[in-house]
Protein backbone atom coordinates (compact mmCIF):
# COMPACT_ATOMS: atom_id res chain seq x y z
CA UNK A 1 0.00 0.00 0.00
CA UNK A 2 2.97 2.16 0.61
CA UNK A 3 4.68 1.56 -2.63
CA UNK A 4 0.98 2.65 -4.55
CA UNK A 5 1.08 5.74 -2.27
CA UNK A 6 4.76 6.66 -3.01
CA UNK A 7 4.38 5.91 -6.96
CA UNK A 8 0.54 7.84 -7.26
CA UNK A 9 2.82 10.64 -5.00
CA UNK A 10 5.51 10.58 -7.91
CA UNK A 11 3.28 10.69 -10.58
CA UNK A 12 1.29 13.62 -9.52
CA UNK A 13 4.52 15.49 -9.07
CA UNK A 14 5.97 14.43 -12.60
CA UNK A 15 2.08 15.24 -14.39
CA UNK A 16 2.22 18.72 -12.41
CA UNK A 17 5.65 19.36 -13.55
CA UNK A 18 4.74 18.56 -16.73
CA UNK A 19 1.94 21.17 -16.66
CA UNK A 20 4.16 23.36 -15.12
CA UNK A 21 6.39 22.97 -18.35
CA UNK A 22 4.06 23.35 -20.64
CA UNK A 23 2.23 26.80 -19.05
CA UNK A 24 5.42 27.99 -18.27
CA UNK A 25 6.84 27.27 -21.93
CA UNK A 26 4.32 29.01 -23.50
CA UNK A 27 3.53 32.15 -21.34
CA UNK A 28 7.35 32.65 -19.74
CA UNK A 29 9.83 31.24 -21.78
CA UNK A 30 12.60 32.73 -19.36
CA UNK A 31 11.14 31.15 -16.40
CA UNK A 32 10.97 27.91 -18.12
CA UNK A 33 14.64 28.14 -19.39
CA UNK A 34 15.18 29.27 -15.05
CA UNK A 35 13.60 25.72 -14.37
CA UNK A 36 15.07 23.31 -16.15
CA UNK A 37 18.56 25.34 -16.05
CA UNK A 38 18.31 25.64 -12.46
CA UNK A 39 18.42 21.50 -12.34
CA UNK A 40 20.91 21.24 -15.19
CA UNK A 41 23.32 23.43 -13.29
CA UNK A 42 22.70 21.79 -9.29
CA UNK A 43 22.88 18.32 -11.68
CA UNK A 44 26.34 18.97 -13.25
CA UNK A 45 27.63 20.41 -9.72
CA UNK A 46 26.66 17.06 -7.87
CA UNK A 47 27.90 15.06 -10.95
CA UNK A 48 31.21 16.88 -10.54
CA UNK A 49 31.15 16.28 -6.94
CA UNK A 50 30.93 12.18 -7.48
CA UNK A 51 33.42 12.44 -9.99
CA UNK A 52 35.87 13.87 -8.12
CA UNK A 53 35.04 10.82 -5.11
CA UNK A 54 36.14 8.51 -8.53
CA UNK A 55 39.14 10.25 -9.68
CA UNK A 56 40.19 9.74 -5.72
CA UNK A 57 39.30 5.92 -5.42
CA UNK A 58 41.49 5.48 -8.84
CA UNK A 59 44.39 7.35 -7.56
CA UNK A 60 44.41 5.46 -4.05
CA UNK A 61 43.71 2.50 -5.78
CA UNK A 62 46.71 3.03 -7.93
CA UNK A 63 48.68 4.19 -5.00
CA UNK B 1 -0.34 71.91 -6.76
CA UNK B 2 3.16 72.48 -6.05
CA UNK B 3 5.92 70.31 -6.87
CA UNK B 4 7.90 68.22 -4.12
CA UNK B 5 11.16 70.34 -2.79
CA UNK B 6 14.09 68.48 -5.24
CA UNK B 7 15.91 68.05 -2.43
CA UNK B 8 13.57 65.54 -0.82
CA UNK B 9 13.35 63.99 -4.20
CA UNK B 10 17.43 63.62 -4.91
CA UNK B 11 17.10 62.81 -0.82
CA UNK B 12 14.31 59.93 -0.87
CA UNK B 13 16.69 58.42 -4.67
CA UNK B 14 19.72 58.32 -2.32
CA UNK B 15 18.27 57.13 0.36
CA UNK B 16 16.23 54.41 -1.78
CA UNK B 17 19.67 53.89 -3.69
CA UNK B 18 21.50 53.85 -0.04
CA UNK B 19 19.23 50.94 1.30
CA UNK B 20 18.71 48.81 -1.88
CA UNK B 21 22.62 48.53 -2.45
CA UNK B 22 23.55 47.87 1.12
CA UNK B 23 20.20 44.85 0.91
CA UNK B 24 21.70 43.67 -2.16
CA UNK B 25 25.17 43.36 -0.87
CA UNK B 26 23.88 39.96 0.90
CA UNK B 27 20.95 39.32 -1.46
CA UNK B 28 23.04 37.13 -3.84
CA UNK B 29 24.84 34.95 -1.74
CA UNK B 30 21.28 33.81 -0.52
CA UNK B 31 19.44 33.35 -3.57
CA UNK B 32 23.29 31.30 -4.96
CA UNK B 33 24.25 29.29 -2.07
CA UNK B 34 20.98 27.36 -1.57
CA UNK B 35 21.24 25.85 -4.27
CA UNK B 36 24.64 24.98 -4.33
CA UNK B 37 23.76 23.67 -0.55
CA UNK B 38 20.98 21.53 -1.88
CA UNK B 39 23.77 20.15 -4.61
CA UNK B 40 25.74 19.13 -1.89
CA UNK B 41 23.13 17.35 0.37
CA UNK B 42 22.23 16.00 -2.66
CA UNK B 43 24.86 14.10 -3.41
CA UNK B 44 25.50 12.99 0.69
CA UNK B 45 22.06 11.56 0.22
CA UNK B 46 22.81 9.93 -2.82
CA UNK B 47 26.49 8.32 -1.83
CA UNK B 48 25.78 8.84 1.64
CA UNK B 49 29.01 10.04 2.26
CA UNK B 50 29.51 12.01 5.60
CA UNK B 51 31.77 14.74 3.54
CA UNK B 52 28.92 15.90 2.00
CA UNK B 53 27.07 16.66 5.03
CA UNK B 54 29.55 18.07 6.77
CA UNK B 55 30.43 20.23 3.42
CA UNK B 56 26.69 20.98 3.80
CA UNK B 57 26.50 22.11 7.26
CA UNK B 58 29.99 24.18 7.04
CA UNK B 59 28.74 26.34 3.95
CA UNK B 60 25.15 26.20 5.37
CA UNK B 61 26.23 27.81 8.87
CA UNK B 62 27.53 30.77 6.46
CA UNK B 63 24.85 31.11 4.90
CA UNK B 64 22.72 31.17 7.69
CA UNK B 65 24.71 34.50 9.15
CA UNK B 66 24.41 35.78 5.56
CA UNK B 67 20.84 34.95 5.28
CA UNK B 68 20.22 36.88 8.87
CA UNK B 69 21.49 40.15 8.28
CA UNK B 70 20.28 40.00 4.61
CA UNK B 71 16.82 39.42 6.13
CA UNK B 72 17.05 42.10 8.52
CA UNK B 73 18.24 44.93 5.68
CA UNK B 74 15.39 44.13 3.10
CA UNK B 75 12.50 45.04 5.67
CA UNK B 76 12.84 48.71 5.46
CA UNK B 77 12.80 49.40 1.98
CA UNK B 78 8.87 48.08 1.94
CA UNK B 79 8.05 50.19 4.59
CA UNK B 80 10.23 53.48 2.13
CA UNK B 81 7.82 52.84 -0.39
CA UNK B 82 5.05 54.06 1.94
CA UNK B 83 6.74 56.42 3.84
CA UNK B 84 9.23 57.81 1.05
CA UNK B 85 7.22 57.56 -2.06
CA UNK B 86 3.62 58.01 -1.02
CA UNK B 87 3.14 59.65 -5.18
CA UNK B 88 4.00 56.44 -6.16
CA UNK B 89 2.68 54.42 -4.07
CA UNK B 90 -0.76 56.13 -4.73
CA UNK B 91 -0.45 56.14 -8.54
CA UNK B 92 1.15 52.45 -8.78
CA UNK B 93 0.07 51.00 -5.26
CA UNK B 94 -2.85 48.55 -6.32
CA UNK B 95 -0.85 46.94 -9.18
CA UNK B 96 2.53 47.18 -7.45
CA UNK B 97 1.65 46.26 -3.79
CA UNK B 98 0.35 42.75 -5.25
CA UNK B 99 3.81 41.45 -5.77
CA UNK B 100 5.11 42.85 -2.86
CA UNK B 101 2.62 41.43 -0.67
CA UNK B 102 2.94 38.16 -2.31
CA UNK B 103 6.89 38.73 -1.62
CA UNK B 104 6.20 39.08 2.42
CA UNK B 105 4.53 35.82 2.46
CA UNK B 106 6.97 34.28 0.50
CA UNK B 107 9.85 35.51 2.82
CA UNK B 108 8.49 35.19 5.81
CA UNK B 109 6.47 31.81 5.33
CA UNK B 110 8.04 29.93 3.18
CA UNK B 111 11.67 30.83 3.16
CA UNK B 112 12.15 31.66 7.04
CA UNK B 113 10.61 28.28 7.65
CA UNK B 114 12.19 26.05 5.73
CA UNK B 115 15.69 27.90 6.41
CA UNK B 116 14.58 26.57 10.08
CA UNK B 117 14.00 23.26 9.51
CA UNK B 118 16.67 23.37 7.31
CA UNK B 119 19.26 24.31 10.39
CA UNK B 120 17.34 22.53 13.19
CA UNK B 121 15.78 19.63 11.23
CA UNK B 122 19.36 17.64 10.50
CA UNK B 123 18.22 14.91 13.62
CA UNK B 124 14.79 15.33 13.37
CA UNK B 125 13.93 14.56 9.56
CA UNK B 126 14.50 11.81 7.50
CA UNK B 127 17.72 12.38 4.76
CA UNK B 128 14.78 13.07 1.46
CA UNK B 129 13.26 15.01 3.95
CA UNK B 130 16.21 17.10 4.90
CA UNK B 131 16.85 16.97 1.11
CA UNK B 132 13.31 18.32 0.18
CA UNK B 133 13.80 20.73 2.76
CA UNK B 134 16.44 22.52 1.63
CA UNK B 135 15.44 22.50 -1.92
CA UNK B 136 12.32 24.38 -0.61
CA UNK B 137 14.36 26.92 1.08
CA UNK B 138 16.57 27.61 -2.27
CA UNK B 139 12.94 27.96 -4.48
CA UNK B 140 11.97 30.15 -1.32
CA UNK B 141 14.52 32.35 -1.46
CA UNK B 142 14.77 32.48 -5.87
CA UNK B 143 10.54 32.89 -5.36
CA UNK B 144 10.97 35.92 -2.85
CA UNK B 145 13.53 37.32 -5.27
CA UNK B 146 11.03 37.04 -8.09
CA UNK B 147 8.15 38.86 -6.80
CA UNK B 148 10.07 41.86 -6.51
CA UNK B 149 11.77 41.49 -9.94
CA UNK B 150 8.15 41.38 -11.06
CA UNK B 151 7.25 44.62 -9.10
CA UNK B 152 10.56 45.82 -10.62
CA UNK B 153 9.89 44.49 -14.19
CA UNK B 154 6.34 46.82 -13.85
CA UNK B 155 8.63 49.91 -13.14
CA UNK B 156 10.78 49.24 -16.40
CA UNK B 157 7.97 48.39 -18.35
CA UNK B 158 4.00 48.91 -17.13
CA UNK B 159 2.16 45.55 -18.09
CA UNK B 160 -1.00 44.20 -17.35
CA UNK B 161 -2.25 47.27 -16.01
CA UNK B 162 -4.26 50.80 -16.87
CA UNK B 163 -4.78 54.14 -15.54
CA UNK B 164 -8.38 55.01 -14.09
CA UNK B 165 -8.61 58.46 -14.65
CA UNK B 166 -11.67 58.37 -12.27
CA UNK B 167 -9.27 56.75 -9.17
CA UNK B 168 -5.82 58.85 -10.81
CA UNK B 169 -4.69 55.69 -10.06
CA UNK B 170 -2.87 52.45 -12.38
CA UNK B 171 -5.39 49.40 -12.04
CA UNK B 172 -4.94 45.92 -13.20
CA UNK B 173 -6.06 44.92 -16.00
CA UNK B 174 -3.94 41.57 -16.15
CA UNK B 175 -2.41 39.75 -13.00
CA UNK B 176 -0.86 37.49 -15.88
CA UNK B 177 0.70 40.39 -18.12
CA UNK B 178 2.12 41.41 -15.14
CA UNK B 179 3.35 37.91 -13.79
CA UNK B 180 4.67 36.79 -17.42
CA UNK B 181 5.84 40.74 -18.76
CA UNK B 182 9.39 39.93 -20.52
CA UNK B 183 11.08 42.84 -18.58
CA UNK B 184 9.92 40.77 -15.17
CA UNK B 185 11.17 37.49 -17.25
CA UNK B 186 14.88 38.55 -18.13
CA UNK B 187 14.81 40.71 -14.95
CA UNK B 188 14.52 37.24 -12.47
CA UNK B 189 16.39 35.01 -14.35
CA UNK B 190 19.40 37.50 -14.75
CA UNK B 191 19.21 38.67 -11.57
CA UNK B 192 18.94 35.05 -9.89
CA UNK B 193 21.30 33.39 -12.40
CA UNK B 194 23.81 36.29 -10.80
CA UNK B 195 23.03 35.23 -7.27
CA UNK B 196 24.12 31.64 -8.42
CA UNK B 197 27.30 32.98 -9.66
CA UNK B 198 28.17 34.85 -5.59
CA UNK B 199 27.07 32.12 -4.13
CA UNK B 200 30.16 30.17 -6.19
CA UNK B 201 32.44 32.53 -6.31
CA UNK B 202 31.94 32.91 -2.52
CA UNK B 203 32.38 28.78 -1.90
CA UNK B 204 35.06 28.82 -4.52
CA UNK B 205 37.11 31.92 -3.29
CA UNK B 206 37.30 30.34 0.66
CA UNK B 207 37.94 27.04 -0.21
CA UNK B 208 40.82 28.37 -2.72
CA UNK B 209 41.90 29.89 1.08
CA UNK B 210 41.98 26.11 2.31
CA UNK B 211 43.63 24.98 -0.46
CA UNK B 212 46.54 27.62 -0.25
CA UNK B 213 47.01 26.84 3.01
CA UNK B 214 46.38 22.96 2.91
CA UNK B 215 43.67 22.92 5.54
CA UNK B 216 40.68 21.00 5.23
CA UNK B 217 41.64 19.92 2.14
CA UNK B 218 38.99 17.26 1.50
CA UNK B 219 36.25 19.79 1.72
CA UNK B 220 37.56 22.27 -0.21
CA UNK B 221 39.08 20.78 -3.04
CA UNK B 222 34.94 18.57 -3.14
CA UNK B 223 33.40 22.33 -2.85
CA UNK B 224 35.67 24.03 -5.31
CA UNK B 225 35.22 21.43 -7.84
CA UNK B 226 31.00 21.90 -7.38
CA UNK B 227 31.67 25.75 -7.15
CA UNK B 228 33.45 25.55 -10.29
CA UNK B 229 31.30 23.83 -12.27
CA UNK B 230 27.89 25.46 -10.60
CA UNK B 231 29.76 28.87 -11.31
CA UNK B 232 31.10 28.15 -15.14
CA UNK B 233 27.15 27.60 -16.58
CA UNK B 234 25.56 30.19 -14.43
CA UNK B 235 28.31 32.85 -15.76
CA UNK B 236 27.55 32.17 -19.46
CA UNK B 237 23.65 31.80 -17.95
CA UNK B 238 24.22 35.78 -16.54
CA UNK B 239 25.66 37.24 -20.24
CA UNK B 240 23.00 35.51 -22.22
CA UNK B 241 20.24 36.88 -20.13
CA UNK B 242 21.82 40.34 -19.51
CA UNK B 243 22.11 40.06 -23.61
CA UNK B 244 18.42 39.22 -23.60
CA UNK B 245 17.74 42.03 -21.02
CA UNK B 246 19.56 44.55 -23.30
CA UNK B 247 17.24 43.07 -26.23
CA UNK B 248 14.33 44.11 -24.54
CA UNK B 249 15.65 47.81 -23.02
CA UNK B 250 16.04 48.21 -27.13
CA UNK B 251 12.55 47.56 -27.59
CA UNK B 252 10.95 49.55 -24.64
CA UNK B 253 13.24 51.21 -22.79
CA UNK B 254 15.12 53.08 -26.22
CA UNK B 255 16.63 56.11 -24.02
CA UNK B 256 17.72 53.68 -21.24
CA UNK B 257 19.85 51.78 -23.94
CA UNK B 258 21.27 54.66 -25.80
CA UNK B 259 22.31 55.47 -22.29
CA UNK B 260 24.15 52.41 -21.41
CA UNK B 261 25.56 52.44 -25.33
CA UNK B 262 26.94 56.07 -25.15
CA UNK B 263 24.98 56.79 -28.16
CA UNK B 264 23.95 60.55 -28.43
CA UNK B 265 23.72 60.05 -32.28
CA UNK B 266 22.10 57.63 -34.27
CA UNK B 267 23.73 54.90 -34.90
CA UNK B 268 24.21 55.49 -38.31
CA UNK B 269 24.90 59.12 -37.80
CA UNK B 270 29.28 58.32 -38.59
CA UNK B 271 29.07 55.10 -40.29
CA UNK B 272 26.74 52.24 -41.92
CA UNK B 273 24.09 51.11 -39.64
CA UNK B 274 26.06 46.95 -39.55
CA UNK B 275 29.58 49.11 -39.09
CA UNK B 276 28.47 51.37 -36.08
CA UNK B 277 31.21 50.50 -33.20
CA UNK B 278 30.52 48.95 -30.12
CA UNK B 279 32.04 51.72 -27.59
CA UNK B 280 34.52 49.79 -25.00
CA UNK B 281 35.96 52.93 -23.79
CA UNK B 282 34.02 56.49 -23.64
CA UNK B 283 33.47 59.38 -21.60
CA UNK B 284 29.84 60.57 -22.20
CA UNK B 285 29.17 64.51 -21.14
CA UNK B 286 25.98 64.87 -19.73
CA UNK B 287 25.99 68.70 -21.03
CA UNK B 288 27.49 68.65 -24.11
CA UNK B 289 26.03 65.76 -24.63
CA UNK B 290 28.73 64.30 -26.70
CA UNK B 291 31.42 61.55 -25.88
CA UNK B 292 35.09 61.84 -25.83
CA UNK B 293 38.24 59.63 -25.93
CA UNK B 294 36.14 57.19 -27.61
CA UNK B 295 37.61 53.39 -27.93
CA UNK B 296 34.94 51.38 -30.45
CA UNK B 297 35.00 47.93 -31.90
CA UNK B 298 33.36 48.59 -35.48
CA UNK B 299 30.13 45.94 -36.81
CA UNK B 300 29.70 45.05 -33.36
CA UNK B 301 26.48 46.91 -31.85
CA UNK B 302 23.37 46.84 -34.12
CA UNK B 303 23.64 42.68 -34.03
CA UNK B 304 24.71 42.96 -30.00
CA UNK B 305 21.96 45.39 -29.38
CA UNK B 306 19.20 44.45 -32.53
CA UNK B 307 20.21 41.08 -33.24
CA UNK B 308 20.12 42.20 -36.96
CA UNK B 309 22.02 44.25 -39.17
CA UNK B 310 19.92 46.36 -40.56
CA UNK B 311 18.14 48.54 -37.53
CA UNK B 312 18.80 51.90 -36.59
CA UNK B 313 19.50 52.64 -33.02
CA UNK B 314 17.76 55.92 -32.45
CA UNK B 315 20.69 58.17 -30.63
CA UNK B 316 19.63 60.75 -27.20
CA UNK B 317 19.79 63.76 -29.60
CA UNK B 318 16.78 61.95 -31.85
CA UNK B 319 14.81 60.72 -28.91
CA UNK B 320 14.40 63.84 -27.61
CA UNK B 321 13.57 65.29 -30.71
CA UNK B 322 11.13 62.58 -30.72
CA UNK B 323 9.53 63.49 -27.56
CA UNK B 324 8.57 66.61 -28.62
CA UNK B 325 5.06 65.92 -29.97
CA UNK B 326 4.76 63.66 -26.98
CA UNK B 327 5.55 66.55 -25.02
CA UNK B 328 2.38 68.77 -26.43
CA UNK B 329 0.23 65.58 -26.14
CA UNK B 330 0.87 65.14 -22.79
CA UNK B 331 0.34 68.30 -21.68
CA UNK B 332 -3.25 68.33 -23.66
CA UNK B 333 -3.95 65.09 -21.13
CA UNK B 334 -2.82 66.24 -18.13
CA UNK B 335 -4.98 69.47 -18.55
CA UNK B 336 -8.11 67.73 -19.38
CA UNK B 337 -7.77 64.86 -16.53
CA UNK B 338 -7.50 68.01 -14.55
CA UNK B 339 -10.50 69.41 -15.98
CA UNK B 340 -12.43 65.72 -15.44
CA UNK B 341 -11.23 66.01 -12.31
CA UNK B 342 -13.21 69.25 -11.52
CA UNK B 343 -16.00 68.96 -13.47
CA UNK B 344 -16.71 64.89 -14.71
CA UNK B 345 -17.09 66.31 -18.23
CA UNK B 346 -17.62 63.59 -20.68
CA UNK B 347 -16.34 66.00 -23.26
CA UNK B 348 -13.24 66.26 -21.06
CA UNK B 349 -13.34 62.48 -20.64
CA UNK B 350 -13.10 62.28 -24.03
CA UNK B 351 -10.12 64.62 -24.51
CA UNK B 352 -7.95 62.87 -21.98
CA UNK B 353 -8.50 59.32 -23.36
CA UNK B 354 -7.21 60.62 -26.67
CA UNK B 355 -3.86 61.71 -25.50
CA UNK B 356 -3.96 59.31 -22.21
CA UNK B 357 -1.03 57.21 -23.88
CA UNK B 358 1.31 60.76 -23.66
CA UNK B 359 0.62 61.55 -19.77
CA UNK B 360 3.29 61.17 -18.71
CA UNK B 361 5.28 63.73 -20.55
CA UNK B 362 2.99 65.85 -19.65
CA UNK B 363 3.83 65.18 -15.81
CA UNK B 364 7.16 65.37 -17.06
CA UNK B 365 6.86 69.41 -17.90
CA UNK B 366 5.14 70.44 -15.07
CA UNK B 367 8.56 71.00 -13.97
CA UNK B 368 9.56 73.47 -16.12
CA UNK B 369 5.58 75.30 -16.89
CA UNK B 370 5.26 78.87 -14.84
CA UNK B 371 4.54 78.40 -11.62
CA UNK B 372 4.55 74.25 -12.10
CA UNK B 373 0.88 75.25 -13.93
CA UNK B 374 0.59 73.63 -16.89
CA UNK B 375 -2.32 76.02 -17.65
CA UNK B 376 -0.09 78.60 -17.87
CA UNK B 377 1.77 77.39 -20.49
CA UNK B 378 0.92 79.74 -23.83
CA UNK B 379 1.70 79.17 -27.75
CA UNK B 380 4.28 81.97 -26.69
CA UNK B 381 6.57 80.15 -24.00
CA UNK B 382 5.08 76.59 -25.70
CA UNK B 383 8.27 75.95 -27.84
CA UNK B 384 10.67 76.84 -24.66
CA UNK B 385 9.29 74.28 -22.17
CA UNK B 386 9.12 71.49 -25.45
CA UNK B 387 12.48 72.56 -25.78
CA UNK B 388 13.60 72.01 -21.88
CA UNK B 389 11.43 68.93 -21.28
CA UNK B 390 12.87 67.12 -24.36
CA UNK B 391 16.11 67.55 -21.90
CA UNK B 392 14.66 65.47 -19.10
CA UNK B 393 13.85 62.59 -20.82
CA UNK B 394 17.77 61.78 -21.18
CA UNK B 395 19.04 59.96 -18.00
CA UNK B 396 22.58 60.47 -16.89
CA UNK B 397 24.29 58.70 -19.62
CA UNK B 398 27.84 58.63 -17.51
CA UNK B 399 26.86 56.63 -14.81
CA UNK B 400 24.88 54.48 -16.77
CA UNK B 401 27.47 53.99 -19.52
CA UNK B 402 29.90 52.79 -16.79
CA UNK B 403 28.21 50.79 -14.40
CA UNK B 404 26.72 48.95 -17.71
CA UNK B 405 30.47 48.52 -18.67
CA UNK B 406 31.92 47.43 -15.20
CA UNK B 407 29.26 44.78 -14.77
CA UNK B 408 29.84 43.31 -18.55
CA UNK B 409 33.67 43.13 -18.15
CA UNK B 410 33.27 41.68 -14.72
CA UNK B 411 30.73 39.05 -16.12
CA UNK B 412 33.37 37.89 -18.93
CA UNK B 413 36.02 38.04 -16.31
CA UNK B 414 33.45 35.16 -13.90
CA UNK B 415 33.31 32.91 -17.37
CA UNK B 416 37.26 32.93 -17.92
CA UNK B 417 37.95 32.20 -14.06
CA UNK B 418 35.01 29.78 -13.85
CA UNK B 419 36.19 28.06 -17.21
CA UNK B 420 40.22 27.85 -15.89
CA UNK B 421 38.78 26.67 -12.00
CA UNK B 422 36.51 24.31 -14.02
CA UNK B 423 39.00 23.14 -15.87
CA UNK B 424 41.96 22.39 -13.27
CA UNK B 425 39.57 21.31 -10.69
CA UNK B 426 38.69 18.67 -13.70
CA UNK B 427 42.10 17.40 -14.18
CA UNK B 428 43.09 17.72 -10.08
CA UNK B 429 45.62 20.08 -11.08
CA UNK B 430 44.59 23.25 -9.10
CA UNK B 431 47.73 22.59 -6.48
CA UNK B 432 49.89 23.08 -9.45
CA UNK B 433 48.64 26.35 -10.63
CA UNK B 434 48.54 28.89 -7.31
CA UNK B 435 47.75 31.93 -8.92
CA UNK B 436 44.44 30.29 -9.82
CA UNK B 437 44.03 30.00 -6.20
CA UNK B 438 44.89 33.73 -5.52
CA UNK B 439 42.64 34.79 -8.46
CA UNK B 440 39.59 33.18 -7.48
CA UNK B 441 39.97 34.39 -3.40
CA UNK B 442 40.69 37.93 -4.34
CA UNK B 443 37.65 37.74 -6.57
CA UNK B 444 34.82 36.87 -3.57
CA UNK B 445 33.58 40.06 -3.50
CA UNK B 446 33.69 40.58 -7.47
CA UNK B 447 30.42 39.21 -8.43
CA UNK B 448 28.22 40.90 -5.62
CA UNK B 449 30.09 44.57 -6.79
CA UNK B 450 28.86 43.03 -10.40
CA UNK B 451 25.09 42.82 -9.43
CA UNK B 452 25.22 46.49 -7.88
CA UNK B 453 26.81 47.76 -11.12
CA UNK B 454 23.39 46.00 -12.75
CA UNK B 455 21.29 47.59 -10.47
CA UNK B 456 22.80 51.29 -11.11
CA UNK B 457 22.69 50.21 -14.58
CA UNK B 458 18.98 49.19 -14.67
CA UNK B 459 17.63 52.34 -12.05
CA UNK B 460 19.56 55.10 -13.58
CA UNK B 461 18.68 54.18 -16.87
CA UNK B 462 15.46 53.99 -16.07
CA UNK B 463 15.06 58.06 -15.29
CA UNK B 464 13.89 60.58 -15.05
CA UNK B 465 10.64 58.18 -14.77
CA UNK B 466 9.57 56.31 -11.34
CA UNK B 467 7.42 53.73 -13.70
CA UNK B 468 8.56 54.01 -17.30
CA UNK B 469 6.81 56.58 -19.35
CA UNK B 470 3.51 56.98 -16.75
CA UNK B 471 5.30 58.80 -13.81
CA UNK B 472 8.51 60.82 -13.25
CA UNK B 473 10.41 60.09 -10.29
CA UNK B 474 10.14 63.68 -9.04
CA UNK B 475 6.29 63.27 -8.53
CA UNK B 476 6.63 59.89 -7.02
CA UNK B 477 7.90 61.17 -3.58
CA UNK B 478 6.48 62.30 -0.31
CA UNK B 479 6.73 65.65 0.90
CA UNK B 480 8.84 65.31 3.65
CA UNK B 481 11.02 67.97 5.65
CA UNK B 482 14.96 67.98 4.51
CA UNK B 483 15.84 68.20 7.87
CA UNK B 484 13.86 64.33 8.51
CA UNK B 485 15.27 63.21 5.39
CA UNK B 486 18.85 64.01 6.28
CA UNK B 487 18.12 62.40 9.80
CA UNK B 488 16.73 59.19 8.53
CA UNK B 489 19.40 58.91 5.38
CA UNK B 490 22.05 59.32 8.54
CA UNK B 491 20.54 56.62 10.58
CA UNK B 492 19.88 53.84 7.68
CA UNK B 493 23.52 54.86 6.33
CA UNK B 494 25.20 53.74 10.10
CA UNK B 495 22.45 51.45 11.41
CA UNK B 496 23.20 49.24 7.66
CA UNK B 497 27.02 50.10 8.04
CA UNK B 498 26.74 48.19 10.77
CA UNK B 499 24.84 45.41 9.64
CA UNK B 500 27.90 44.84 7.22
CA UNK B 501 30.64 45.31 9.79
CA UNK B 502 28.84 42.58 11.67
CA UNK B 503 28.38 40.43 8.92
CA UNK B 504 32.37 41.13 7.74
CA UNK B 505 32.96 39.55 11.11
CA UNK B 506 31.05 36.82 11.63
CA UNK B 507 32.11 35.98 8.05
CA UNK B 508 35.94 35.91 8.39
CA UNK B 509 35.36 34.61 11.61
CA UNK B 510 34.07 31.63 11.05
CA UNK B 511 35.81 30.81 7.80
CA UNK B 512 39.02 30.95 8.79
CA UNK B 513 37.39 28.73 11.75
CA UNK B 514 36.41 26.44 8.90
CA UNK B 515 34.43 23.49 9.65
CA UNK B 516 34.29 21.79 13.17
CA UNK B 517 34.05 18.40 13.50
CA UNK B 518 31.10 16.59 14.41
CA UNK B 519 31.17 13.94 17.20
CA UNK B 520 28.66 11.72 14.87
CA UNK B 521 30.78 11.81 11.76
CA UNK B 522 33.16 9.49 11.02
CA UNK B 523 36.83 10.58 10.66
CA UNK B 524 37.59 12.25 7.33
CA UNK B 525 41.29 11.91 6.07
CA UNK B 526 42.48 15.15 6.48
CA UNK B 527 44.24 14.95 2.84
CA UNK B 528 42.53 13.48 -0.26
CA UNK B 529 45.14 11.10 -1.84
CA UNK B 530 44.71 13.31 -5.16
CA UNK B 531 45.77 16.44 -3.38
CA UNK B 532 48.47 14.24 -0.95
CA UNK B 533 50.34 13.38 -4.27
CA UNK B 534 50.20 16.51 -5.98
CA UNK B 535 52.00 18.33 -2.54
CA UNK B 536 54.35 16.19 -2.65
Amino acid sequence: MGKIFKLLGLALVLALGIGLAVVAGDYGPWYFAWLVGTTMIVLIAAAGAVLFDTQEAATSGEA
Amino acid sequence: MPLIDPSVVDLSRMQFALTALYHFLFVPLTLGMTFILAAMETVYVITGKAIYKEMTQFWGKLFGINFAIGVATGLTMEFEFGTNWSMFSHFVGDVFGTPLAIEGLMAFFMESTFVGLMFFGWDRLSKPGHLAITYLTALGSNLSALWILIANGFMQNPQGASFDPVTMRMQFTSFLGLVFSPDAQAKFVHTSIAGFVAGAMFIMGISAFYLLRRQHVALAARSFRMAALFGVISSMAVVTLGDALGRLDYLVQPTKIAAIEGLWQDSNAHSTVAAAPWLLFALPNDATQSNSFEIGVPYLLTPLVTHSENQVIPGLITQERMAGPRILDGIKAVNALQAFGARHDAADLAAFQASEGNMGYGFLAQRNAPNQDLKLITPANQDAIVAQTERDIVPNVFVTFWSFRLMMFLGFYFVALFAFASYYSLRNELMKHPWLLKATMWSIPLPIMATEFGWITAEAGRQPWSVFGWLPTFQAASSHPVGYMIFSLIGFALLYSSFIAAELYLMFKFARLGPQPHHDAPEEPGMSPMFARAAE
